[in-house]
């Protein structure tokens, strides 16, 4: 699909205008606007050290450490592995199922937290298939990982408050978020230009369908809202260790492949990754609407970072799935591609 | 048992990490940072030394310091003091940098480390003579340690034995003949911290001629102690080291765009002889004294590697050890080593064969690094390579040569290294002008095959971290003429199979091309560019310069 766009010379992003677009160099302004700031930055303030100083300034002084969101893939996984063994912490862990998780998915999540003998909240719910079939059935543009990662942020924050936890683990790599906006202090990646359009489109479908569904009326407009009312409600910090370590997933997988049985799915999207059935919906709509998704934006800023070559991450995202496969997905939410 | 040491504030600020004895790994900030010897406190070396010993900081038993900030404290005000009202300026520019910092070490660490646990401090020349005896293979062994200045002490002598130091003899500030020999490196126009191994090079070209004016202003005893007359100097009233007396005795001082005439290199050889003069008589005092004919040297004055040899050369002392960072580089070392041996009364186990403690990258790092530069590149495997490699070079092609761990130390030994063909007379002019930009009178250094070390030079050890100088065989000074400096002398390193393998055999190739187990080698960095760390560095070098061939790893990259 990558080859019939124009993308990127440096990156993987295709032009979309007004928020994407290249220049007669063919580099896209995103990848311009890095080099501009890439002098100044913030690699003194992304050491290990700076993330075991936040570790010591949000001490728990309950029952857990800290809460880590844990969803069988390499990033969070490792992340959970890092928390408990290197930086030898109490935690909890938490795996959120909508659903549409893999069974492989969910092997690697029991067998991590069997084998660090870490406690384990898992929430299964389908509460959300009515707003999923919803997006399909009135070609909304609206992305269904966004308006799930607004759902998992709020139930984290809220099992946070529970427990008293200072500090909620993510699995996020230096692609995906960055530090500055750092969740706790009321900042989301959203408002990145890459995302722009994205963020449009899930706002107008919040604002419209779920506003007026009863079904749904706990659930936040945006994941502004969900940083709010976690704020109001308990303070607590959202840090991923991937931001402050120097090892890119090369070496944790073969970590935890070795230390906690982990395997790669054997379906799953972009390739080396283990996300949710829903995810190639996610995806197949994404590409239909907005000609790239947010995987293509993560492993955009990887290769700014020099974590990535964009043969690698061109190869990665190389759509290998087929409409028997979406149909086969859909069918829990009657419908049909 | 963990043991982070650290030295920094100075210059050349660098952390080592020891781990039960042994180093594990040790890096200077500069390849970090990229700040030429950076003097800040080393936050990114910190990090790369526990994370390769797959620690965190919490995990460290102590911290040490290389040197005791109060009692230099107490130096630094009292040379104002007496300096004053000429030592103004400099007092301004340094009191508040050891209010800030230095004097609240243990809060510093805190601060920048989240460190809370044990920190001790020992004297800056027992860092280096503890870096230098405690990782020696010596059992026993006299200590020299010498360099600008450390608290009061600018050199000690002692002894070392079994896990213990006793230094008995110290010279103080300002009777230094690092300062000395960093005065007139900048009297001769040429930069501190950076001109005195430029110094070395000129010295060569003179004759020591004014050797006798350096008498006058040095009165030096029959034990080796001497006294700078401190009216031809001025370490620390201004702006430069040198008094008006001086440019009377010596001439006028010359300007960094000076041009280098013959009584600049006649005085750089006169420095450099009278230098070696001491050391000599000093190391001859302290072989009488302790009977001991195994001899470690340390400090910034020992990175001077034709003085090492002449006090091999001159005194009954039939061994030498110079750790690779002999710089205050090494007091890291030294500190984490002194504390876990003498302080802690642990037995020595651990010999520092090898200055290969910083950091490596996988063959898919070194891959992207040449992928996200747009550089074509092709994979080779070992024998390949190695033949590859030995045969471009043969064809008087520069190499740019990145393999595993980097070195610790200023020397590049053979894994951020500049490789070139020693047999082309027009190889240093080239190199010169192509990639280093050096000044023409530095000359280059030969790396040879360990077992063919007596074959091509005079030495009478080997020499693992370039820190000897020894005279090319009179036969093979044609051979080698780019490694053969305008004295017939050259600063070796002995490449030994077991400690690279990876050098050894390209090196064992280019013999089996040329018939000369010789090979240039000369750091992997651009000119006042800190030695390449990371492979985008190595990328970045070889894009902005005209070297002909880039290997990283088993890729090699042509332009």
């Amino acid at each position: 699909m990558m080859e019939h766009q124009t993308i990127c010379s440096k990156c993987v992003l295709p032009e979309s205008r007004p928020d994407i677009f290249l220049d007669q160099e063919g580099v896209c302004n995103i990848c311009r606007d890095y080099e501009a700031i890439k002098e100044d930055s913030e690699k003194n303030n992304s050491l290990e050290t700076e993330f075991t100083k936040m570790l010591k300034m949000y001490k728990s002084y309950g029952r857990y450490d800290c809460l880590v969101m844990c969803s069988g893939g390499k990033d969070s996984t490792a992340a959970l592995y890092y928390m408990k063994k290197r930086y030898k912490l109490n935690l909890l862990a938490f795996t959120f199922d909508h659903g549409f998780e893999t069974e492989d998915a969910l092997e690697n999540v029991k067998n991590a937290v069997d084998i660090l003998g870490v406690d384990f909240l898992y929430f299964k719910t389908d509460y959300m298939n009515e707003m999923f079939a919803a997006i399909l059935k009135t070609n909304s543009k609206a992305i269904i990982c966004h308006l799930c990662s607004i759902w998992y942020m709020n139930l984290t924050f809220e099992i946070a408050a529970r427990y008293g936890i200072p500090l909620i683990i993510a699995g996020w790599t230096k692609g995906q978020s960055k530090k500055q906006s750092l969740m706790s202090r009321c900042g989301c990646n959203m408002h990145q230009p890459e995302f722009s359009s994205m963020a449009k489109a899930a706002k107008e479908f919040l604002d419209t369908y779920v506003k007026n569904n009863p079904k749904y009326k706990d659930f936040p407009g945006s994941m502004e809202e969900v940083l709010v009312m976690a704020k109001k409600r308990h303070k607590c910090a959202v840090l991923s260790p991937h931001w402050f370590l120097p090892f890119n997933s090369d070496v944790y997988v073969e970590l935890i492949e070795k230390e906690l049985k982990w395997k790669f799915p054997k379906l799953s999207y972009p390739a080396h990754t283990t996300n949710c059935y829903l995810n190639f919906i996610s995806v197949h709509n994404s590409m239909k609407y907005f000609g790239y998704t947010h995987y293509h934006v993560e492993m955009s800023k990887l290769i700014r970072e020099g974590l990535l070559t964009r043969e690698e991450a061109i190869k990665n995202l190389e759509i290998n799935f087929n409409k028997e496969l979406l149909n086969n997905i859909t069918k829990k939410l009657d419908y049909t591609f | 048992m963990n043991i982070l040491g650290i030295s920094c504030f100075y210059h050349d600020s660098a952390v080592c990490m020891l781990q039960d004895g042994k180093i594990i790994a040790a890096a200077s900030e500069e390849r970090f940072n990229r700040q030429k010897n950076s003097p800040v406190f080393p936050l990114n070396a910190v990090n790369f030394c526990i994370q390769k010993a797959n620690l965190t900081i919490d995990d460290l038993d102590y911290i040490g310091f290389y040197e005791k900030p109060f009692l230099k404290l107490y130096r630094v005000l009292l040379s104002h003091l007496r300096a004053y009202p000429f030592s103004f300026k400099n007092f301004l520019d340094t009191i508040p940098n050891w209010l800030e910092e230095r004097l609240i070490l243990p809060l510093l660490l805190k601060k920048e480390l989240g460190y809370e646990g044990k920190v001790l401090f020992i004297k800056h020349h027992l860092s280096h003579a503890a870096s230098a005896f405690l990782v020696s293979p010596f059992e026993e062994a006299a200590i020299i340690t010498a360099d600008g200045v450390g608290e009061w002490g600018t050199m000690s002598l002692g002894v070392g034995m079994g896990k213990d130091i006793k230094v008995f003899k110290e010279m103080h500030f300002p009777n230094s003949l690092g300062l000395l020999y960093t005065a007139v490196t900048t009297y001769l126009g040429l930069e501190a911290l950076i001109g005195e191994g430029k110094i070395m090079g000129l010295a060569g070209y003179g004759k020591p001629c004014y050797l006798n004016k350096f008498r006058e202003m040095v009165t030096v005893k029959q034990d080796g102690s001497f006294m700078i007359d401190q009216r031809f100097f001025g370490f620390n009233k201004g702006s430069r080291m040198y008094s008006h007396r001086l440019i009377k005795v010596l001439g006028k001082d010359r300007k960094p765009q000076d041009k280098i005439e013959q009584r600049h290199c006649d005085i750089a050889a006169s420095l450099q002889k009278f230098t070696e003069d001491i050391l000599i008589i000093v190391a001859n005092n302290l072989y009488n004294d302790s009977k001991i004919d195994k001899l470690c040297l340390a400090g910034g004055l020992f990175l001077n590697c034709v003085a090492n040899s002449r006090i091999l050369e001159n005194t009954p002392f039939k061994e030498v050890f110079i750790q690779p960072a002999a710089g205050d580089s090494g007091g890291a070392l030294g500190v984490a080593s002194y504390i876990y041996h003498s302080i802690l009364n642990n037995n020595r186990s651990y010999v520092m064969q090898d200055a290969y403690l910083g950091p490596d990258f996988s063959q898919n790092q070194m891959k992207r690094s040449l992928l996200n530069n747009g550089i074509n590149f092709k994979e080779f495997n070992d024998d390949s390579l190695f033949r590859y490699v030995a045969q471009r070079l043969s064809q008087n092609k520069i190499i740019g040569w990145f393999q595993g761990r980097m070195e610790f130390g200023p020397r590049a030994l053979g894994n951020r290294s500049i490789l070139a063909n020693p047999a082309n007379p027009a190889m240093k002019d080239l190199l010169n002008q192509r990639v280093k930009k050096r000044e023409p009178f530095r000359p280059y250094a030969p790396a040879v095959l360990e077992e063919k070390i007596t074959e091509f030079f005079n030495a009478k050890q080997f020499s693992p971290f370039m820190l000897l100088s020894a005279e090319v065989n009179k036969d093979k000074k044609t051979i080698i003429p780019a490694v053969t400096h305008i004295d017939g002398s050259a600063r070796v390193q002995s490449v030994s199979k077991k400690i690279n393998p990876r050098l050894w055999r390209l090196i064992k190739e280019f013999e089996n091309i040329t018939g000369i187990p010789v090979i240039l080698n000369t750091s992997f960095n651009l000119n006042r560019e800190p030695i390449v760390c990371a492979p985008e560095e190595a990328v970045s070098c070889f894009k902005r310069s005209q070297m002909d061939c880039l290997v990283l790893g088993n890729y090699i990259a042509e332009k």
